[in-house]
């Protein structure tokens, strides 16, 4: 059975505080340009962006990384010749921010961070996530989390946004 | 028995008198607290204030002796339109109560022309007597306010409120103790210092953040703690409630102002820059920081008020700095505001984990 671990109000509390969090550890965000992962890794960055551009008073410009033709059960051949639609910006000297909602194997980040590499030649990347659900397979970790959910592998957490769920809302089961 | 509310413009508002029978002189604060008022009158930032309460009737269920907000210090005097002797639980009488508190009060007063009054003209000095003459009304012109209030409601002698969890220093300005109890409600291990407590003497009790509270009057009365607040900066995270926010400002060169209309509310609305979130919360404060001086220096702001645009909370860009001018602590009022403790404990955990190692404060 579904559980709800964390509420709207909780979850929109957690992405000012990452916005905070960007601005306190950049000094100036002239460069930064935000990539959400397919689907909600993009509302994530769209809600960070519009919360810089009230504080800061600055548009980043925000792009969409599609990396679902990278999964799993593909050979290595494969993923060579895999053609993802380019970023309409970009990215060369830049300081990436990439966004995503769930944080757990680290395979989708690896291969987000393939796809930047293709585009150009970013100065930084960082990386900011709603849920830290731990089990990592990669050694990979974020910069900014949410929140902290220790989970067992057995278990899933269902991240539901308001631009595509209607409601914000996390919940476990 | 008659007494009169006089004002240091000379205008005279007559009414009954309850409550303790001495004379009583103050700067006259119009509240419009509806409820909570056992909370307004021991808030020790009342301190040298008379409190004119604008609902029409207040405390008619009683007093609930639970709520309090100091021991030591209150409100000079209270100016309310009407009150009831009796009470639906049997608690004590509004009356009754501020009369154990030796605190005088002046009831059947216009309460309504007293604040329209008050918001063309400005906050005033003000005195409960008992005739109205002109010698009375020479006595309040004269009347020099003491620029001491923190001095006299700040802690002298250190103490601990002890917990299990992160160690909070919490500097008494006139403190509120329903922020000790937010703070215990979240493990803080927390110690309460002097407002004049020396950067030294902080260090020593090895904080993991550093609370400026709320407190009485004037900012620019305090240049110590301004200087302290300077050096502690560097430091550790801090957040700054009501005066410990004017504070904070002052130490890092933004200018403060007072307010045309001052908050004095348990219930006006704060809008959330970040999100357009609106938060219900309450307020105690005469001045505001200047916008002017915010662009030019390291802090954003985080929070502005609805009703005037008034800027009610910021932050530093890169220092663990936050601060609220609003009372996140309510008591009284809603408790939308609970999530600046929250907030502050997120910004001590940031700060910890991800620069362990990392020189943050140059």
């Amino acid at each position: 059975m579904a559980k709800e671990i964390i509420d709207g109000q909780t979850m929109t509390r957690a992405l000012t505080r990452i916005t905070y969090e960007i601005i306190e550890r950049n000094k100036g965000i002239d460069d930064l340009v935000l990539v959400g992962i397919k689907t909600r890794g993009v509302f994530v960055a769209h809600r960070i962006e519009s919360r810089l551009k009230q504080l800061e008073n600055i548009s980043i410009p925000v792009a969409e990384l599609d990396i679902t033709p990278y999964r799993d059960d593909m050979t290595h051949e494969e993923i060579e010749n895999i053609n993802i639609p380019p970023l309409d910006i970009d990215i060369d000297k830049k300081h990436i921010i990439l966004t995503d909602d769930v944080l757990y194997t680290g395979r989708t980040i690896r291969a987000a961070m393939d796809a930047l590499m293709k585009f150009g030649r970013p100065k930084k990347i960082s990386l900011a996530v709603l849920v830290d659900r731990g089990h990592r397979e990669l050694p990979i970790r974020a910069d900014f989390v949410g929140k902290n959910i220790p989970t067992s592998q057995k278990e899933k957490i269902r991240v539901s946004m308001k631009e595509i769920d209607g409601e914000d809302k996390i919940e476990i089961e | 028995m008659k007494r009169y509310l006089i004002l240091e413009d000379g205008t005279v508002f007559p009414g009954v008198g309850f409550g303790s029978s001495i004379i009583t002189t103050g700067q006259l604060v119009v509240s419009n607290n509806r409820t909570g008022i056992e909370q307004s009158v021991t808030d020790p930032d009342s301190e040298g204030q008379i409190i004119a309460f604008t609902v029409p009737a207040i405390g008619l269920s009683g007093i609930n002796r639970d709520f309090y907000e100091s021991i030591n210090s209150q409100c000079k005097g209270v100016v309310i339109g009407s009150s009831s002797s009796a009470t639906v639980d049997g608690s004590i009488p509004f009356g009754d109560w501020i009369e154990t508190l030796g605190i005088p009060g002046i009831k059947n007063v216009d309460v309504r022309a007293l604040s329209k009054h008050i918001s063309e003209h400005g906050e005033m000095k003000a005195s409960i007597m008992d005739t109205h003459d002109e010698h009375a009304i020479d006595q309040i012109k004269a009347l020099v306010l003491p620029p001491d209030l923190v001095k006299r409601v700040s802690t002298k002698q250190s103490y601990p409120n002890p917990n299990m969890g992160l160690k909070m220093v919490v500097v008494d300005l006139g403190l509120k103790y329903s922020i000790l109890r937010q703070l215990s409600y979240r493990d803080c291990n927390s110690v309460i210092v002097n407002y004049n407590a020396s950067p030294e003497e902080i260090e020593s009790l090895h904080p993991d953040g550093i609370i400026y509270s709320n407190g009485p009057g004037d900012p620019t009365d305090l240049p110590n703690t301004i200087e302290n607040i300077k050096v502690l900066q560097k430091k550790y995270p801090i957040l700054g409630i009501g005066l410990g926010n004017l504070l904070i400002a002052l130490a890092n060169d933004c200018k403060i102002e007072p307010l045309d209309q001052p908050h004095h509310e348990s219930s006006l609305a704060v809008k959330e820059v970040a999100s357009g979130k609106i938060d219900f919360v309450n307020h105690n404060h005469s001045y505001t920081i200047d916008p002017k001086y915010i662009s030019a220096s390291d802090f954003i702001v985080t929070n502005i008020c609805v009703a005037d645009g008034s800027i009610e909370g910021m932050r530093h860009e890169y220092l663990p700095i936050m601060c609220v001018l609003f009372e996140p602590e309510a008591a009284p009022g809603p408790t939308d505001g609970y999530y600046v403790f929250d907030e502050f404990i997120d910004l001590i955990g940031s700060t910890k984990n991800q620069y362990g190692g990392v020189d943050r404060w140059q």
